[in-house]
């Protein structure tokens, strides 16, 4: 009974953080909106591709394909059906939604498929080759509107939708992470023979994983398709799988959390950088130098992790003062030079960041900032608890 | 729903197959140059370089501003090509591209080579990332540019003396020999009319009976010669050598050569082959493997400059941009997935088929899936034959 309570309040109270997401954002102008949506977007997609990657340790590189997939679909069944259908437009979007994930999730099996004999950097090549292969195709495609993408009916935006979608996306991933059912998924990453060896059916679960995450995406595709009003193939090249990539990597492959507190961060740093006018190219050349020197500095303290503790933070203060010191100075001797004087759309920098996230987060901490782990407050007030002996359960 | 179907068959022209293939072959060598980085790279670390593109589009860069530093820049440009232009431009590219090659091996690569591959794929791919966007930045602002094709000595704007024409099979004789006594009836038709036209006062739209009836027996004459010499070139077969392109073929395969013989028949040759058979063996050897691993890099990175070199510069009308390395950077390793990963006959092998291969899709009619028949490629090789067409047979169980 308590069981059921609790279940029927949290949907209750999804659905209701929802209406107040979109109750606010009402008030707002429709460029925030815009970026509420895609923000919400990035997440479910995020989060879904940690389901492949993370939670199930497929790594796939070809998140956009689905995304596409979906949008395709949404796209396709309104200039089809939309003319003849007399609902109310909001069941529409629901319905295409629906659409969207179930078109994507067939092309997430079909992906799976080859997962099952392929692992590591050429499962990762093999998607990427899916998501490019379709692309191409739907550029020769007349039906799709070949390079010139279709245009959406109906076009609307619904806040809500999102938010939900995202929400639905999350908990799934997370009761997976927390009951039984989620525990093969968390076998096969570990180690697949081990798993095989338990009765754990590695295929099955694999599948299970493309259709699910891809599934996601495809639903995300198509509110994406509906609320942008027309759609082309060049919004779903292989960047699009890069960035989610950075955003499961970035947060840490398997924590749920992690992605959503990247996707948003790696969502929201970017759309900022576009309102930045012009930067100079001399400061852009110290700030690459002194994060050089800063990440070489911290391998070096993670190298020397047995000294004691005040040693290391007094390590971490000299990086980031050596950091801000070399950027200044650099700043100033390159203002001098006049080759470093032409100044850089800010709109140009966006994958520049998500390439030197990349790089400097595989340097320094591969396994993501909050790695398996969840984000949790327990680091804030353990101070104020007395020790506890931890509860035995699963674990992600 | 698919539009393949009314296609399929309908473009099928044989005669020119063998242009196509030809095309295929000398694109090909290009994609076998640069699969031999990733196989070298692969064999010894295990690692797909993923960044080994955005140094082929960094070796076209370089013999861009080369090129540009000899007087070949685009407002003005010297007339005439030179060898030593040539060399210099390949030698530059690759060069520069060991030292691009090294730095990315020593700062991104090497710091990763105790974590999990993927981490080291994931580094690979942010490297490949930042230098297409950030040479967009630093690179000519991003606009694309074109290496002056005047730049070669074989240039001509007169395709006659630009390319060699290779004659598979000639026009049909006996049709062009009556062609032959067509055109001296021809001749003789338009000898008559003319005199005609002088007899008449030379007015061309103002002519009496016998004057029109000769000059539509000569318009007649001229067209049957026209179609006779349609007919007799009909089964002709003829293909255009570019001659830049000959030159491309040919320091090919003299660098083909010069690999194997190095990693074949000389001490660091052995040392590479150690290494890439058992890493931790080879340096309680005494092989410094560090040593060998940059080695291989700045090999592999200098062979994918060369064909940068030599794609920008024989392929007229190539715009380099910071994109230009990432098609030939994926078909490139396709190419070497498909030879055998891992294996440097193999490399070439693939990447002359896969050149190949995509000449045949433009030429069966699909020019716009001519990108994706790569990934095709890939992903049914991966399914049935994971080890390449010439790589071992081995199943790698991680």
């Amino acid at each position: 009974m308590k069981f059921l309570a609790t279940r029927v309040l949290s949907i209750l109270a999804a659905i209701g953080f929802s209406f107040l997401v979109q109750k606010l954002a009402e008030g707002q102008d429709s460029f925030t909106q815009q970026l509420l949506v895609l923000a919400s977007l990035y997440v479910t997609l995020s989060v879904s591709l940690n389901l492949i990657n993370g939670i199930t340790g497929q790594f796939s590189i070809g998140h956009a394909a689905f995304y596409q997939v979906g949008a395709y679909a949404a796209a396709y069944c309104g200039t089809a059906f939309y003319p003849n259908w007399h609902g109310s437009p909001v069941v529409w979007l629901l319905l295409m939604l629906v659409v969207g994930g179930i078109v994507a999730a067939i092309a997430g099996f079909i992906v799976g498929l080859p997962s099952l004999r392929l692992k590591g950097d050429y499962l990762a090549v093999v998607t990427m080759g899916f998501g490019e292969i379709v692309r191409i195709v739907v550029q020769n495609q007349k039906v799709l509107g070949e390079s010139g993408g279709l245009s959406v009916h109906p076009h609307l935006q619904q806040i809500w939708v999102v938010v939900l979608l995202a929400i639905l996306c999350i908990a799934l991933c997370r009761n997976l992470q927390i009951t039984a059912h989620g525990l093969p998924f968390l076998a096969v990453r570990e180690d697949e023979v081990a798993s095989a060896a338990m009765g754990v059916n590695v295929t099955k679960t694999k599948v299970i994983a493309f259709v699910l995450g891809s599934g996601f995406a495809g639903a995300a595709g198509a509110a994406y398709a509906l609320q942008l009003g027309a759609i082309n193939p060049d919004l779903f090249r292989m960047d699009q799988s890069f960035i989610i990539l950075t955003m499961v990597v970035l947060g840490g492959t398997g924590s749920v959390t992690g992605s959503v507190l990247a996707a948003l961060l790696l969502f929201y740093i970017p759309e900022k950088m576009r309102d930045l006018s012009d930067v100079r190219l001399s400061v852009l050349v110290s700030i690459l130098i002194s994060v050089g020197f800063a990440v070489a500095a911290v391998r070096y303290v993670i190298n020397n992790v047995h000294k004691p503790i005040k040693v290391r933070a007094a390590y971490y203060a000299g990086i980031t003062a050596v950091t801000a010191v070399v950027i200044t100075i650099l700043g100033k001797i390159l203002q001098l030079v006049p080759a470093f004087q032409t100044s850089v759309e800010g709109g140009k920098l966006r994958l520049v960041v998500f390439a030197g996230v990349l790089i400097v987060l595989m340097l320094i901490r591969p396994e993501g900032i909050f790695a398996h782990h969840e984000f949790s407050w327990d680091w804030l007030l353990s101070p104020l608890k007395k020790k506890r002996t931890k509860l035995p359960g699963v674990s992600a | 729903m698919l539009d393949l179907a009314p296609h399929l068959l309908a473009g099928l022209e044989i005669s020119t197959l063998p242009q196509q293939l030809v095309t295929g072959l000398l694109i090909g060598t290009i994609y076998a140059l640069v699969a031999l980085g990733y196989t070298m790279v692969y064999g010894v670390l295990k690692l797909i370089n993923f960044a080994h593109g955005e140094v082929f589009m960094l070796g076209a860069y370089a013999a861009l501003l080369i090129s540009w530093s000899l007087g070949y820049t685009p407002g003005n440009s010297l007339e005439h090509g030179s060898w030593m232009a040539l060399i210099l431009m390949l030698i530059g590219a690759m060069i520069v591209c060991a030292l691009i090659g090294m730095i990315i091996e020593r700062l991104a690569y090497r710091p990763m080579r105790n974590q999990a591959r993927i981490a080291s794929l994931i580094t690979a791919i942010g490297v490949s990332l930042f230098l297409q966007y950030g040479g967009q930045i630093f690179l000519l602002n991003g606009t694309p540019q074109n290496i002056d094709p005047k730049v070669s000595p074989f240039y001509s704007s007169d395709p006659t003396v630009g390319n060699i024409q290779l004659t598979i099979k000639g026009p049909n004789k006996e049709l062009l020999a009556k062609a032959d006594q067509m055109s001296s009836l021809v001749d003789k038709a338009k000898t008559d009319y003319e005199a005609e036209l002088k007899l008449e006062g030379g007015d061309e739209f103002n002519l009496q009976p016998k004057g029109k009836e000769l000059r539509d027996l000569y318009r007649k004459e001229q067209r049957d010669l026209e179609s006779a010499k349609n007919d007799a070139n009909k089964g002709a077969i003829l293909v255009n050598l570019p001659k830049g392109q000959v030159f491309m073929l040919g320091s090919v395969l003299i660098i083909m050569v010069g690999l194997t013989w190095l990693v074949m028949f000389t001490r660091q040759g052995r040392a590479m082959r150690a290494v890439s058979l058992d890493f931790d063996s080879a340096s309680l050897m005494g092989i410094n493997v560090n040593a060998v691993v940059t080695f291989t890099f700045a090999l592999g990175s200098s062979l994918a400059g060369a064909g940068a070199m030599m794609a920008a510069t024989f392929q007229s009308g190539t715009k380099i941009d910071t994109f230009f390395g990432v098609l030939p950077g994926v078909k490139a390793f396709v190419a070497a997935v498909l030879g055998g990963i891992g294996n440097i006959p193999g490399a070439v092998l693939g990447g002359i088929l896969m050149g190949l291969a995509e000449n045949l899709v433009v030429w069966a009619g699909y020019g716009g899936y001519k990108d994706a028949i790569a990934f095709v490629i890939l992903i049914a090789i991966l399914l049935f034959k994971p080890g390449g067409l010439l790589g071992s047979a081995k199943v790698e169980k991680v």
